[in-house]
């Protein structure tokens, strides 16, 4: 027996080492529903699956070990870019020019380095200045890394629990959204971006309102899907997130519709192609949304209330306007009494007739002229017959103008019944 | 016989390391493996830590040193995905192991079989993942081939330099 295990240990330390990670494969792995009535949250919440303990913690080891020297090589990196545009390309300049040269070179060296801190400066004062307006409370962190695989698009950031940071928080810039946090750390959190294919989120298109899932494709292009073929989908529309995954509040920009092509597993759905706003490729600084209840800044809660006070304001001066129109209206209609008489109805034309006619029974009834509404009074028939309106069908004798000061102003009389037939 | 003379041969042409090459070279390929992409965006077409398993199985020439090495650093490659973790660990590990029997029974000295050997550990490794993926775990797997080839061909020219380099870290009798 002894001797079996000796010739074949490497064998069998393979088939363990192989068994042992099938094992750990088998207890991860949960396959997601693919129930058609599953709603967008609930489809990407299966397509991230949580992870059990033992998991969490070799992802935790992982994070620790390989985010402080990605710290390291980032700060080295912008170190050794400093060291060579400051001092040794300004070396080089002097071996190949004059000292005027030389010094103009270095002017524009440094004018580059200036415009370069000048850009990133603007960036940052753009950042600072969307924290500040943006109603939810936010994060700024730092990207120091990405996952290392093709297939996983992952970003590290510089923060982690310590700052506040929890799992499912939307990470986005001034452009747009960015992705969501998966695993955080203390001091690191893990990003998946919208572009990776486990990702998923509910967006809208922002004229024709159509509703999609966003999620990234094999080749790390965002997608929106499950949505149905529809002409009027321009390349061009923006897309906004659309608010019903808990994740992203409604409204903030996904990006652009780049082109549309056709579902190849179902016939009668399309892929959307989207040129996605925040630039995933090349993502220095993000913000993390760490509370989704809005904070308004005390700039924009003023803004706010000034904005309602004079819509108060524009409101009362209307009500006044309308009131100064209705009182001067019965100022007329009491002083031109001739105006509403019975006898004018028959001078006046039909709408000037009926109008009368309203006012005058309403301020007999004791209503409101105002909420009287207008009696339409037919024309006189020169040869009446049995259509004529004020055609008595029992007597068989024909009435062309009805006794207005009987009739009430909202009586069934004042019907249209001026019908002719063909 | 074969047995002893392949333990013998191993013993012979064993190449030794100081402690902190085996620390440092596999924690410093996984840190570069997260860490480049950023630098080169979308043509990061290389896999440094599968490149780290391949060299030190070869030249180590012990199966199990290249397997426990090759799901070690498979593992800690899939505990920074957001995947499931043993994908790579079962790929590098086959890699590891087969590479380390290779090396028992070859010399593999020469440039341009070690040139060749990257390339096809590379393609075997993509295909193991993408077989453990699909086949044994039924996710749904996004692969292309022509990536593949890339990341293969990569790891080939980044062994040209590496393994050079890695050969002058052996401790010398």
């Amino acid at each position: 027996m002894e001797s079996f295990f000796s010739r074949h240990r490497n064998l069998i330390v393979l088939l363990a080492a192989l068994l042992a990670q099938i094992i750990g494969l088998a207890v991860q792995v949960r396959r997601p529903s693919r129930s058609s009535t599953a709603t967008a949250q609930q489809r990407a919440t299966e397509m991230a699956p949580r992870d059990r303990g033992g998991v969490m913690l070799l992802r935790l080891w992982a994070a620790d070990l390989v985010t402080p020297p990605e710290r390291l090589f980032h700060a080295v990196n912008q170190g050794a870019f400093g060291l060579w545009s400051g001092y040794l390309d300004l070396v080089h300049l002097h071996e190949q020019n004059a000292q005027m040269q030389q010094t103009i070179d270095r002017l524009r060296l440094e004018q580059a380095m200036m415009q370069e801190d000048l850009r990133q400066a603007v960036r940052l004062q753009a950042l600072l200045h969307f924290q500040q307006s943006y109603p939810q409370k936010t994060v700024a962190a730092q990207v120091i890394g990405t996952s290392g695989n093709l297939q996983s698009h992952l970003l590290f950031l510089d923060k982690g629990s310590a700052d506040g940071l929890r799992t499912d928080m939307a990470v986005i810039t001034a452009d747009g959204i960015v992705g969501k946090v998966r695993d955080v750390f203390p001091h690191t959190a893990q990003v998946l971006m919208i572009n990776d294919v486990t990702s998923g989120a509910g967006v809208v298109l922002e004229k024709t309102r159509i509703r999609g899932i966003l999620r990234g494709s094999a080749d790390g292009q965002t997608e929106v899907v499950g949505v149905l073929a529809d002409s009027r989908i321009q390349p061009g529309e923006k897309v906004l997130t659309a608010g019903g995954d808990q994740i992203f509040p409604r409204g903030l920009p996904v990006g652009t519709v780049e082109r549309v092509v056709r579902d190849p597993d179902r016939s009668a759905f399309i892929d959307i192609i989207l040129k996605p706003a925040a630039d995933l490729d090349r993502l220095d600084e993000v913000l993390v949304l760490t509370d989704l209840q809005s904070e308004l800044s005390p700039a924009i809660e003023s803004d706010l209330k000034q904005s309602e006070a004079e819509q108060g304001q524009a409101a009362a001066a209307e009500l006044a306007r309308e009131q100064a129109r209705r009182k001067a209206a019965e100022e007329m209609a009491e002083r031109l009494p001739g105006l509403s008489g019975p006898a004018a109805g028959a001078v006046a034309g039909v709408a000037a007739t009926g109008a009368a006619t309203s006012t005058t029974t309403g301020a007999a009834n004791g209503s409101p002229a105002a909420t009287a509404p207008p009696a339409p009074k037919p024309i006189p028939t020169l040869h009446p017959d049995r259509f004529s309106p004020g055609h008595d069908a029992g007597s068989g004798a024909a009435s062309p103008v009805p006794d207005n000061g009987s009739a009430p102003a909202n009586a069934p009389a004042q019907k249209p019944q001026n019908r002719r037939l063909p | 016989m074969t047995g002893l003379s392949t333990d013998l041969r191993r013993e012979m042409e064993i190449r030794r390391y100081p402690l902190a090459v085996y620390v440092l070279v596999p924690l410093a390929s996984l840190v570069l493996q997260a860490w480049l992409p950023r630098v080169l965006g979308r043509f990061a077409y290389f896999d440094l830590p599968l490149l780290v398993v391949l060299y030190f199985s070869l030249v180590r020439r012990h199966p199990i040193h290249g397997t426990l090495l090759g799901a070690a650093l498979g593992i800690f490659q899939d505990a920074l995905t957001q995947g499931v973790i043993g994908i790579h660990g079962i790929a590098n590990t086959v890699c590891g192991f087969l590479a380390a029997s290779i090396g028992i029974r070859f010399v593999v000295e020469n440039v341009l079989l070690r040139v060749i050997l990257n390339f096809l550990f590379t393609l075997l490794a993509g295909l193991l993942v993408v077989f453990v993926s699909s086949a044994l775990l039924g996710l749904q797997m996004h692969w292309s081939a022509l990536t593949q080839v890339l990341v293969a061909a990569g790891n080939a020219l980044i062994g040209l330099v590496l393994f050079p380099l890695l050969d002058r870290l052996q401790v010398k009798d």
